[in-house]
């Protein structure tokens, strides 16, 4: 074909989907046990496939920087039309908007239709998590030859691995809101599927419908918020198109000319700007029009209900409750799916919807709050588990917290260290995933760390890799999640100073890092115009994006200051818990005594060279990528956050007048450092050497003491005190028992009514909330499942009872009339006779009166 | 032969067939069933030809008349198929298939009585879709009742009486209501409209009601809410909406499989199809008036019947219910009055005969294998009947709008839609209601994922748990190919309109649009003046009435 970018596009997620079909249509008679060739075959030309994309779309990225083809500083896409889904011709009537507004002529005059292309798009963002998903799943992919060695459900797994690579691929590369839902829920369906892999658990299939439903929820969220982006902005594209479906950039440049001089143009010609088009973006015009704080009540909501989309979806508080069940499934699928690349879906939406974020600050503290806080409830409640597979799920749940941090810091440092920490994490976290695997194969299917231990002389590689995988994760200089943490904490300090009074005062806060100098020469280049120099690209007042809009919560600048400083604080206490359960996790696996648990069998021993080896790339990556790709330590730019920039989502001018990526923190990489060499320090000396401090530690968070103290058995015992007798003895010689009795009565009541709180404390402790996972499932059971359940029956009550007792009701009313005119028949001659005597003597006599 | 001479031997067909089968009986039960399933499956290829003929909007040529009644020439017979209808008649078909296949070894009782009757009711769910007029509508949508009652009747389970006379009661005293609307609609015609003759013709009759739109010759609002309540009570028993929905589950538990799915196929879309058809065209004014109300009872459906749903433990009944909470989402589409919703409520239609239908097939062939439908009695099945399994899979996917498969692209419609008349064009004084319904709207969904899923992990995952383990201890058999047979055709269906649902769009939106077109003037009225249409007019339907004889 002669558009390779076309065919790169198809080809990625088609051959996951061709192979997924093999599988399942060959599976169970011919394949069975080889159907991993045709999966990993597949996968492996997809991820070829995608770095030939990522080749291809630099080389154009950088012709046209070079040639300034592309409006300045809108970045640079480039999309594809396969088919054309649904046409719902002149769906939408352009609302009337109020006089003075410009933007009508370019979102449409009048009517608009709701079609729906399919659309696969290329650009910077949807590359990098293309080659993200197909690296890891390739690497997945191998491992799990070796995993589900032996399994009757071979194929069947297989299947729907193809199937989930093209459901993930497709959801990073397609160019639309609707086809995002579609590829959105169809990842949660393969995810609800191989985590009910093996359905003939309880629980695993219970955890597969929990899983499908919580994500539900968000996704009723990210419905709502499709919703009201359609009936705000009247189209649901990213890209710019013309209403008849074209999508050549010249040509639209040329109906936007036409329609801007006046030109009656024919309704193909139309031009229909994108939501993250470049005609939307050049202007900012993403704000939806009306009142200031009308437009800003709708920027709002749009971007919380698409947060609580991704909320779903990525397990953020309160719907991570999810995801620490899907433990349930295969562990390969928990590396895949659960750690690297589905649950990252949140994370790419909202940095994909960055334009729609960056109009509504208050949207932006409610992303970054919500990722503060979970990454800290996450942390809290790993300390304490037992399971390995939960610690790194709950791991990853607070590493994805990091991200929404990130994101919602609301500047491009933000965004791109959101993302650069959600593609080192895919390595090191599916390291973790798979070296626990390890572990689970060799111990026979066990998974709770109390039952073996001391396995680094069994699992040599597994030891080694493990190490890395948790180093990386701690944040240890110069392992990859050194660089993204650092990126991460650095933006919320830049967020922190940007929004100190000093700063805001001046006009416009200038960018604090430096420009880049990545995607476009530097004279000409929109990022120039953050230094004063360089051909602007939009004539606009000079000011930073919060500006231009109107605060719904209304925050001062100060107050939301030092909510971000509390937020970078929280991420630093984050990176002290994460060293410190990673090593609890590790120590317990790999050092102490050797412990085998008897289902491992005779001869526990390291995972097949097919498990070994995808664990060695991903160490290897795990500890590189951060260092290779971050080079701000070189010359002061982010390489994979410029190259990110390219993005039309990120590269945008009112985006590039916030702080822009570049600048290596030293303070706050030393600060960070520091938390978690202090936290592997504290895990070292209480896991590493002899254990017999855990208990202590334990029995303290446990508030154990308290309940020693408030035993109810110590006031019976005390009763048997010989002073207690005697006084007992001494008050009935003199008939005072009752004052006795009274005067013990009124002394428990004291100590009673004091002690309840610490009794409430006792089953609240710190670590059973830790341990009980804060009793947040509990809590839903209690409000939200049982009361469903119960307003369930009720209706159903009421529905037999009432209303088809109303029905029947009716039904019998006729009944019992021709039950009364029935028995006037009876049959008998001389009283019918008789009754017509009456009834003609009845007529007669009404005929003489009347 | 033209396409309208086809559509009229398709309709025909299965007449000849229940005809053909007194013959074919003495033959014994093996001939008859396959005579079945030659008729249905040639009237499903003659409904494919027609299609080929129709699309994608060729709606005139197949359409015919004949002169009905001899007397003059008003009296007309009329068939033909438009966007709106096309794709329930070819449902039709296909849901026939399989309803023929599902009953091959379960009814053993009386079989040539059986298919004859299968025959005749789909004889009369074609000629529903396909009737241009009102008096051919009327006689199809009545004569689908007498076969179904025999159906639950007769092959029914142990309650079959009681369901069979009261799911007829119920249906037949709202149609005759109905019947009365219709006809009301026709003498107005004649009496006011210039021309004044007698026809019976869906068309004209709208044709009129648009030309007489804003005369005084128009009907009154309050003749046209009368005239609505009348229309309402038949179609919204059949459809059926909250709180005449208690026929239902009924007929659904004691029917035999082949009825059920039926009966959830098609017969239920007879009422929405109605709205479509007679009401929002007909009785625009009425419509714009009674829209709110009817999209609060549909979206107090959609919960109510999903909460209810989530209290069943038995199979049959749960799906029963699922179909009254699905249903609210059609006459949500319907009643968002604009093109998108009609669209998506048009194709929720097929949509919901398709998933529904199949679940039923599924939950006949589960009860054929195992003797029970209580989900307590049941787990782990899908180590048994592994391809029963899937397909259950597929459809409860399917029914719980996952993207990719049909149902979803219904739904997304009609809640786009929805939320396109709740925040851009709120009907004036409804603005916050509107966008109530729609928020509960969504919600439903999440309800409705819970159900179906809860049911699928109940019955096919977990450890495996059966109360008879088969006839004689052997473990039931998983699908027979005559089984897959009855089931891949929706799910390839379903998968088609999920991948490519502009195939099935394309046609629906030049009928469609006329129907919408019919509404918007009340509707643009409502808008612009925001005051209640009535007080422009202020006379009664009475005094109208009066005044013009």
């Amino acid at each position: 074909m002669d558009d390779p970018i076309r065919l790169l596009l198809i080809l990625i997620p088609a051959l996951p989907l061709a192979a997924a079909v093999l599988i399942g249509l060959l599976g169970p008679r011919v394949l069975r046990q080889q159907s991993h060739w045709l999966a990993i075959a597949a996968v492996l030309a997809s991820f070829l496939c995608s770095l030939l994309l990522m080749r291809e779309l630099s080389f154009l990225q950088r012709a046209a920087g070079a040639g300034g083809e592309v409006a300045l500083g809108i970045g640079y896409e480039e999309v594809r039309r396969l088919w054309t889904w649904t046409d719902v011709a002149d769906a939408y009537q352009q609302p009337r908007t109020p006089p003075g507004e410009s933007r009508e002529s370019l979102v449409g005059g009048g009517s608009r239709d709701f079609r729906i292309d399919i659309v696969l798009r290329a650009d910077s963002l949807t590359c990098m998590m293309l080659v993200m998903v197909t690296l890891i799943a390739t690497l997945v992919a191998i491992y799990s030859a070796g995993y589900m060695h032996g399994d009757p459900g071979y194929w069947r797994f297989f299947a729907y691995f193809g199937l989930f690579v093209f459901s993930m691929t497709m959801l990073v590369s397609v160019s639309n809101f609707v086809l995002l839902y579609v590829f959105w829920e169809a990842v949660g369906l393969c995810s609800y599927l191989l985590i009910g892999f093996w359905y003939q658990k309880p629980a695993a299939a219970a955890a597969g419908k929990k899983a499908f439903l919580v994500n539900r929820v968000g996704d009723f969220g990210f419905a709502l918020g499709v919703f009201l982006i359609w009936t705000t902005y009247g189209t649901l594209n990213f890209h710019d198109s013309l209403r008849g479906g074209e999508l050549e950039p010249a040509r639209i440049q040329q109906a936007v000319a036409a329609e801007r001089a006046g030109e009656v143009v024919p309704a193909e010609q139309e031009p229909v700007a994108g939501v993250f088009g470049p005609l939307r973006l050049a202007d900012n015009e993403l704000r939806p029009a009306g009142q200031p704080r009308t437009s800003a009540m709708i920027s709002l909501a749009i971007c919380l209900l698409l947060l609580l989309g991704a909320c779903g979806k990525s397990a953020q508080f309160p719907l991570h409750v999810w995801l620490p069940d899907a433990m349930e499934g295969p562990t390969p699928v928990s590396a895949l799916i659960h750690a690297a690349t589905m649950v990252t879906a949140g994370i790419y939406m909202i940095a994909r919807c960055t334009p729609l974020f960056l109009v509504s600050p208050d949207a932006q503290l409610v992303v970054s709050v919500v990722g503060g806080f979970t990454a800290l409830l996450a942390a809290l409640i790993a300390l304490t588990q037992y399971d390995l597979k939960r610690v790194l799920a709950y791991s990853t749940v607070s590493q994805l917290g990091y991200m929404f941090l990130a994101l919602g810091v609301g500047s491009l440092a933000g965004v791109t260290a959101g993302m650069f920490h959600l593609f080192t994490h895919a390595f090191f976290k599916a390291l973790l995933f798979l070296g626990a695997g390890s572990v689970m194969h060799a111990m026979g299917n066990v998974i709770d760390m109390r039952r073996f231990g001391g396995l680094r002389r069994v699992m040599p590689v597994t030891y080694i890799t493990f190490a890395v995988g948790c180093l990386a994760l701690a944040g240890v200089f110069p392992l990859a999640g050194f660089w993204s943490k650092d990126a991460v904490l650095g933006a919320v300090h830049d967020k922190v100073h940007e929004l100190e009074p000093h700063d805001s005062d001046s006009h416009g806060p200038a960018p604090h890092g430096p420009a880049p100098h990545g995607p476009a020469p530097h004279d000409s280049s929109p990022h120039g115009s953050a230094e004063g120099g360089g051909t602007q690209a939009v004539e606009r007042p000079e000011s930073s994006a919060d500006d231009d809009v109107t605060p719904v919560f209304g925050l001062s600048n100060l107050l939301r200051g030092q909510i971000f400083h509390w937020l970078y604080l929280l991420g630093l206490m984050t990176s002290f818990l994460t060293a410190f359960y990673t090593f609890r996790a590790f120590y317990l696996t790999f050092h102490g005594p050797e412990l085998i648990p008897p289902e491992a069998g005779r001869h526990a021993h390291e995972s097949p060279a097919s498990m070994t080896v995808p664990l060695g790339i991903l160490a290897v990556c795990s500890a590189l990528v951060g260092l290779l790709l971050d080079r701000s330590y070189l010359d002061g730019t982010n390489s994979f956050a410029n190259w990110l920039l390219w993005t039309p989502s990120l590269g945008f001018p009112a985006a590039m007048r916030t702080t822009l990526p570049g600048e290596f923190h030293l303070s706050v990489a030393g600060w960070s450092t520091l938390m978690a060499l202090g936290g592997i320090g504290l895990s070292s000396y209480l896991y590493l050497g002899s254990r017999h401090e855990i208990h202590g530690i334990r029995q303290f968070f446990d508030l154990a003491w308290v309940s020693g103290w408030s035993d109810v058995e110590s006031f019976a015992r005390m009763r048997q005190w010989r002073v207690a007798r005697w006084v007992r003895e001494c008050s009935a010689a003199v008939g005072l028992e009752w004052l006795l009795r009274l005067v013990v009565g009124a002394l428990l009541l004291v100590v009673l009514v004091l002690s309840a709180p610490l009794l409430l404390l006792y089953y609240v402790s710190p670590y059973k909330l830790s341990y009980h996972r804060f009793y947040l499932d509990e809590l839903y059971e209690l409000v939200l499942v049982r009361p469903l359940r119960g307003l369930a029956r009720l209706c159903y009550g009421i529905d037999r009872w009432l209303i088809d007792g109303t029905v029947n009701f009716v039904g019998r009313v006729p009944r019992q009339i021709g039950d009364v005119m029935r028995s006037l028949q009876m049959g008998l001659v001389p009283f019918y006779a008789l009754a017509m005597v009456l009834g003609l003597l009845i007529l007669l006599a009404v005929q003489l009166l009347g | 032969m033209d396409t309208a001479t086809l559509l009229l031997v398709t309709i025909l067909l299965p007449l000849a067939g229940a005809v053909a089968l007194w013959p074919v009986a003495a033959l014994g039960t093996r001939a008859v069933r396959w005579t079945a399933l030659a008729v249905t499956l040639a009237t499903l290829l003659l409904t494919v030809l027609v299609i080929w003929d129709f699309y994608p909007d060729h709606v005139a040529s197949t359409e015919r008349e004949w002169t009905w009644l001899g007397a003059g020439e008003q009296i007309q017979f009329g068939i033909g198929l438009d966007g709106i209808s096309v794709w329930l008649f070819a449902l039709s078909a296909l849901l026939m298939v399989t309803a023929v296949l599902v009953s091959w070894e379960a009814i053993d009782d009386q079989v040539p009585q059986f298919y004859a009757l299968l025959l005749l009711l789909e004889c009369g769910c074609l000629g529903v879709f396909a009737a241009r007029d009102l008096i051919m509508f009327y006689v199809f949508f009545e004569f689908t009742l007498i076969p179904l009652y025999f159906l639950i009747g007769i092959w029914g389970s142990e309650d079959r009486k009681y369901a069979a006379s009261k799911f007829f009661l119920f249906t037949l005293a709202g149609s005759l209501l109905t019947f009365l609307g219709l006809l009301s609609i026709v003498w107005w015609k004649a009496a006011y409209v210039a021309g004044g003759e007698l026809t019976f013709s869906i068309a004209e009759l709208a044709a009129a009601v648009q030309q007489a739109a804003g005369t005084p010759r128009a009907m009154s609002p309050g003749f046209q809410a009368v005239l609505f309540a009348a229309l309402f009570a038949g179609f919204a028993i059949k459809v059926p909406l909250f709180p005449l929905h208690t026929w239902l589950p009924l007929a659904h538990v004691q029917a035999p499989t082949a009825g059920s799915v039926f009966l959830a196929g098609i017969l239920l879309k007879l009422g929405s199809y109605g709205f479509v058809r007679f009401c929002l065209p007909l009785l625009p004014d009425a419509t714009y008036l009674f829209a709110p109300w009817i999209l609060w009872i549909a979206v107090i459906g959609i919960l109510y019947g999903a909460l209810i749903a989530l209290a069943q433990h038995d199979l049959k009944r749960l799906i029963a219910y699922s179909s009254v909470s699905h249903l609210g989402y059609c006459l949500l589409g319907v009643f968002a009055l604009n093109p998108l919703g009609l669209q998506g409520g048009t194709l929720q239609m097929v949509n919901h005969g398709l998933s529904t239908g199949g679940l039923f097939a599924l939950v006949g062939m589960l009860y054929e294998r195992y003797h029970t439908r209580d989900i307590q009695q049941l787990s782990g099945l899908a180590r048994q009947v592994p391809r029963l399994a899937f397909f259950m899979l597929v459809f409860t996917l399917s029914s719980i709008g996952l993207p990719g498969l049909n149902g979803f692209v219904g739904e997304f419609l009609v809640l786009l839609a929805m939320f396109q008349r709740a925040w851009q064009e709120p009907l004036p004084g409804w603005g916050l209601h509107l966008k109530a319904i729609s928020v509960l709207a969504v919600f439903g969904v999440v309800l409705g994922a819970w159900y179906m899923l809860w049911l699928v992990q109940r019955v096919f995952f977990g450890p495996l748990k059966h109360p008879s383990g088969g006839h004689d201890g052997a473990p039931p058999r998983d699908l027979a190919p005559r089984e897959i047979l009855a089931l891949a055709p929706l799910a390839v269906v379903m998968v088609w309109i999920g991948v490519a649902p502009n195939f099935f769009l394309r046609p629906m939106d030049g009928p469609l649009r006329e129907v919408e077109a019919a509404v918007a003037r009340p509707l643009q009225e409502g808008l612009q003046n925001r005051e209640p249409v009535a007080e422009k007019r202020p006379q009664t339907g009475l005094e109208n009435l009066t005044r013009a004889r």
